[in-house]
């Protein structure tokens, strides 16, 4: 039996190597408003993924090996995270 | 009679625009910075392209917050003429003074090159010594020009006459082409393309003369006398 | 980091004492091939550096060459092909950063970017692909972020750079003469670091760069921030107006190491520094990491106490961050503390002068049966087989390319893209035209023939603007110099290069050596990449529109050189044959006289032969200006060849003029007066590219299909695969 799975994969810079945009947004836009109770703000990119697979760790499994192997982030410079959600 | 031309961090067109300002057509121009505020007896104001802060978070999104919008406003307001070039009009359009949005080019790429431009409105401060669907070949150099309205947005920009330029040819998936728009009142005009690096026959490879007719316009609207 | 075991001794007994552990990582990065070029620095000492317009001082990361008016233009060549084969975005969007840094550094505005991109073979490798796409979304990024024109180039495909890049940025300046900053420093002058935050991103990037890649060295990732870069430009430009700055270098290879012991030992001073003044973005880095860290987008400025607050109100203005981290002393050390503690302490002339080497070389064995030709297949459909090559990842209009770059900011673009060079306005009535041009295959065949054949490339292509070259460029890429066989083709190339430049009296105004570029598969092909800088005095030649009746006129002879050629490697997949050799001779007086008749006013346009030979050379003037052309092949002047020689040769100092039919008598007579090998080889018009032989057309391809093919292809291939 296969369910549908909803897989959100976050991109962003690994951390030490610096985020300019989410540097920016912070201290130009967010501080410069007022509120100084934030103190950092990262940028990411994500992607949606709906996956037919029989359970979540697989789905987690499948998804990974796609962004590995088609490079969908740089492991240079980057890091994913993976969080399956039942499409229901 | 005084143009000011605001520079943000990240501008990179000031210089351009400001040289063809003064050196081109002998206008009284200045810069000013974006912290700082507008002195009541400015007859236009210039927002000229670049990176504001980096084209961080989207084109124009932080540098529409900047203290010296809110004078921009103001003369908005009174009628003054404001002209917003590429980033320029992505930062009327944050800041609400135009309508709209600008997002990713169809081809997700920068695009850089030279396209025609019909005028559609020739009522504006900057358009009217243009005629009617007159042919300006202008440079377009941006990353997010393609202009976004939703369906009665569009129908109200119709019926306004705020459709200032169109594209002669879809080139970057605006919608109905819009290159360039104004507000209600049609003293705020925004518009993707360079005027600037337009109006002199030196770099202009095709007509320098209809993108002249934009800062010409100007001169008739503020009045100065050739 | 680490050193040779040797030159651990070496600075042990220089310095009579076993170094700390800051004072290795420091030396390490100074004494790496990338910053000290310890393998080549003896012999490129043979190049022409002096010339009536160069202005030297010490302390310079860029060429000056005075223009006169009371202006200088600045010029610099940087590469960036480790960090771009990892990661081809930020790796190349950071090498434009760092050559902008070199003209900044002068204390000139930067003007216009240049890039030379290498990589595999895109048609079959998905890697180079990818490397290939994002290398140029990093350079339009960070370029068109800053304002700065990219308004030139060059793309080259082939598969000895397999999982590879090679990303060469030049960049130039132009400002006043009396804004240039005269490095130098006073007792009592304090130590400015300005720019961004220091963090551990680019860690041992010198290092990295002195070394073959290995998959798993490769931790130096550098991040771009375009946008601080902006602002450190607008920021230092207005310090230099104010007069703030005594002297300035951009921070590199080898972080704050080698910017501060270049300084020091450049202006004969020492510095004394804290790294805990240092603004870092990361609070637990250690000394050592600070002193190497290759973050972006970081200049090092001396100044005085005086001066600081001005500069601390433009850094606030910008929002940059700058922190005073020491002071100049008179002790020619340097010292870096932390806090009240030493971590080092070292004389800056050993920290900056690296023990140089006299590397052996050796004619490499595969050169000694390279110019022997196999038989090839006959074409049986020249037209079918041009359309395909007019397609090919080389051949192929770049203007996907350029297209994502802003050519126009600055609004000094005359002469745009997409021609044989670019030419700028210049604030003095001016103009300068600029070129960078290389030929691995060419250089693989014949180091010496090759290297020579990209300077003279270069300069025809600033030629063909009306510009008379005034100043040359070198990048010099090789593999590992350790190899005898791969130093011999280093120092073949660089040999012809400055025979070059000495009988044309072209002074070499910066370069660079990039060493160890080797891919899994092996060394990269001899690269070098020539840079020219050309000066027209009154006005550049403006491509007009081309009439029917217009006519072709080449000048040179087309001879037997069919080694390295495209058609070779494309076409016949064959490696190997005579390549091209320049006579200087020849070379010069055809350089004298296309200058004499585009400054005469008889030529509508002018374009060099070079890559694909007469065939493309033809039909990119067709496809420009979209008119058809009559070429007999009879007429063209040099010794009989086949057709298969005639049309794709890649023979050098050939140029295609257009004439029109009223100016054709004078320019007839003045290049007979001139001696010149020429010939009026056919005519413009119609709406077919035909290329004849007795009068019967070998070639024969509709403009406007071709032009579609030519325009198209790359950005199909890069986009749809």
């Amino acid at each position: 039996m296969l369910a549908v799975f909803n897989v959100h994969v976050t991109i962003e810079n690994k951390p030490g190597i610096s985020d300019p945009e989410g540097e920016t947004i912070l201290n130009d836009l967010v501080l410069k408003g007022g509120d100084s109770s934030i103190s950092k703000i990262k940028t990411a990119k994500m992607l949606k993924f709906t996956i037919k697979e029989k359970d979540k760790k697989s789905a987690q499994a499948k998804v990974q090996k796609i962004c590995d192997e088609l490079r969908i982030y740089n492991p240079m410079v980057s890091k994913v995270t993976i969080d399956v959600f039942d499409a229901s | 009679m005084k143009v000011g031309v605001i520079v943000f961090p990240g501008s990179n067109c000031d210089r351009d625009m400001y040289h063809v300002l003064t050196d081109v057509f002998n206008l009284d121009a200045q810069y000013f910075w974006h912290e700082k505020g507008l002195p009541k007896n400015i007859d236009a104001v210039i927002l000229p392209g670049g990176f504001s802060y980096g084209d961080r978070l989207r084109s124009g999104a932080i540098a529409a917050h900047s203290p010296i919008i809110n004078d921009v406003r103001k003369m908005a307001d009174k009628g003054i003429p404001i002209l917003g070039v590429c980033n320029g009009f992505q930062i009327l359009v944050e800041a609400g003074l135009l309508p709209g949005a600008l997002l990713k080019n169809t081809s997700l790429n920068f695009m850089c090159g030279w396209t025609n431009l019909i005028v559609e409105n020739n009522k504006t401060p900057f358009t009217n010594k243009l005629k009617l669907n007159q042919k300006i070949p202008i440079p377009i150099a941006n990353g997010e020009g393609r202009y976004y309205v939703d369906n009665d947005t569009l129908k109200k920009l119709k019926k306004n006459n705020q459709i200032v330029f169109r594209y002669e040819e879809v080139i970057n998936g605006s919608t109905d082409r819009i290159a360039g728009v104004c507000n209600e009142d049609g003293n705020v005009v925004g518009m993707m393309p360079h005027p600037e690096r337009a109006a002199e026959s030196a770099i202009n490879p095709i007509d320098n003369k209809p993108s002249s007719l934009i800062f010409e316009s100007l001169i008739k609207t503020i009045g100065v006398k050739n | 980091m680490s050193l040779e075991p040797q030159e651990l001794d070496d600075l042990t007994s220089k310095i009579g004492r076993k170094p700390t552990s800051t004072e290795l990582q420091i030396v390490a990065a100074e004494w790496s091939e990338h910053c000290s070029y310890k393998s080549s620095k003896k012999h490129l000492k043979m190049l022409p550096m002096k010339g009536p317009l160069v202005i030297s001082e010490k302390g310079y990361d860029s060429g000056v060459l005075d223009i006169g008016d009371g202006y200088v233009i600045t010029a610099h060549i940087e590469s960036h092909n480790h960090p771009s084969a990892v990661e081809p975005y930020g790796g190349a969007a950071t090498g434009v950063g760092g050559v902008i840094r070199d003209i900044l550094s002068a204390g000139t505005r930067p003007i216009a970017i240049f890039d030379g991109l290498r990589f595999g073979d895109i048609e079959k490798d998905l890697q180079a692909r990818w490397l290939f796409k994002n290398a140029v979304t990093g350079i339009a990024d960070y370029g068109n972020c800053l304002g700065i024109p990219t308004i030139g180039g060059e793309v080259e495909f082939d598969e000895c750079y397999t999982n590879y890049a090679l990303v060469d940025v030049a960049a130039i300046g132009f400002g006043k003469k009396s804004s240039l900053i005269k490095n130098h420093a006073k007792k009592g002058d304090i130590v400015v670091l300005l720019g961004g935050s220091t963090g551990r991103d680019g860690i041992g990037g010198s290092q990295f760069a002195s070394d073959s890649l290995e998959s798993e060295n490769r931790s130096a990732v550098q991040i771009p921030d375009p946008f601080i870069e902006k602002l450190i430009i607008e920021a230092i430009l207005e310090a230099r107006n104010q007069k703030l700055i005594h002297a300035m270098k951009d921070l590199g290879g080898g972080g704050l190491s080698c910017a501060v012991s270049e300084t020091a030992d450049a202006l004969s001073i020492g510095i004394e520094m804290d790294v805990n003044k240092v603004h870092t973005r990361e609070s637990d880095m250690n000394p050592d990491e600070i002193m190497v860290s290759e973050s972006q987008e970081r200049m090092l400025i001396v100044t005085n106490t005086e001066k600081l607050k001005k500069l601390e109100e433009i850094c606030k203005k910008f929002r940059i961050s700058c922190s005073v981290i020491g002071h100049v002393t008179f002790d020619n050390m340097m010292h870096v503390k932390q806090g009240s503690k030493t971590c080092a302490n070292l004389p800056t002339d050993v920290v900056a002068n690296a023990k140089l080497l006299d590397r052996p070389s050796k004619k490499p064995a595969y050169l000694e049966n390279i110019e022997k030709e196999k038989k090839l297949k006959p074409i049986s459909d020249y037209s079918k087989m041009m359309m395909k090559f007019l397609a090919a990842p080389n051949i192929a209009s770049k203007i996907w390319v350029y297209g994502q770059y802003d050519h126009e900011v600055g609004i000094r673009t005359v002469v745009k893209p997409g021609k044989d060079a670019s030419v700028l306005r210049l604030d003095n009535g001016k103009f300068l035209s600029a070129k960078i041009d290389g030929n691995p295959k060419h250089c693989y065949i014949n180091p010496r023939e090759g290297a020579i054949g990209c300077f003279e490339e270069a300069c025809r292509n600033v030629v063909c603007t009306g510009a008379k070259p005034i100043g040359m460029l070198d990048h010099l890429q090789f593999g590992n110099p350790e190899d005898p066989e791969i130093f011999w083709t280093f120092l073949e190339s660089l040999k012809g290069i400055t025979d070059f430049a000495k009988y044309f009296e072209i002074p070499c105004v910066g370069g660079k050596v990039s060493l160890y570029n080797e891919t899994p598969t092996g060394p990269i092909k001899p690269t070098p990449i020539i840079g020219i800088l050309g000066l027209i005095d009154k006005a550049p030649l403006f491509s007009h529109k081309i009439d029917a009746g217009d006519t072709i006129v080449i000048i040179g002879d087309t001879k037997d050189e069919m080694g390295g050629s495209e058609y070779f490697e494309y076409i016949h997949k064959f490696v190997g044959g005579k390549c091209p050799v320049v006579n200087f001779a020849e070379s010069k007086s055809h350089m004298n006289t296309v200058l004499d008749v585009i400054g005469k006013g008889l030529v509508k346009a002018a374009h060099d032969c070079s890559k694909g030979g007469l065939a493309v050379a033809v039909s990119e003037l067709c496809m420009t200006y979209q008119i058809g052309c009559n070429v007999s092949l009879e007429k063209i002047p040099g010794p009989k060849l086949d057709v298969d020689r005639t049309l794709f040769s890649e023979t050098h100092s050939r140029y295609l003029l257009v004439v029109d039919k009223k100016n054709l008598q004078k320019l007839d007579g003045l290049l007979k007066k001139s001696k010149v090998s020429y010939k009026m080889i056919g005519t413009f018009g119609g709406e077919n590219i035909r290329l004849n032989k007795e009068n019967k057309p070998i070639i024969d391809l509709r403009v406007d299909k071709a032009q579609k093919t030519w325009f198209n292809s790359l950005r199909e291939l890069v986009v749809h695969g």
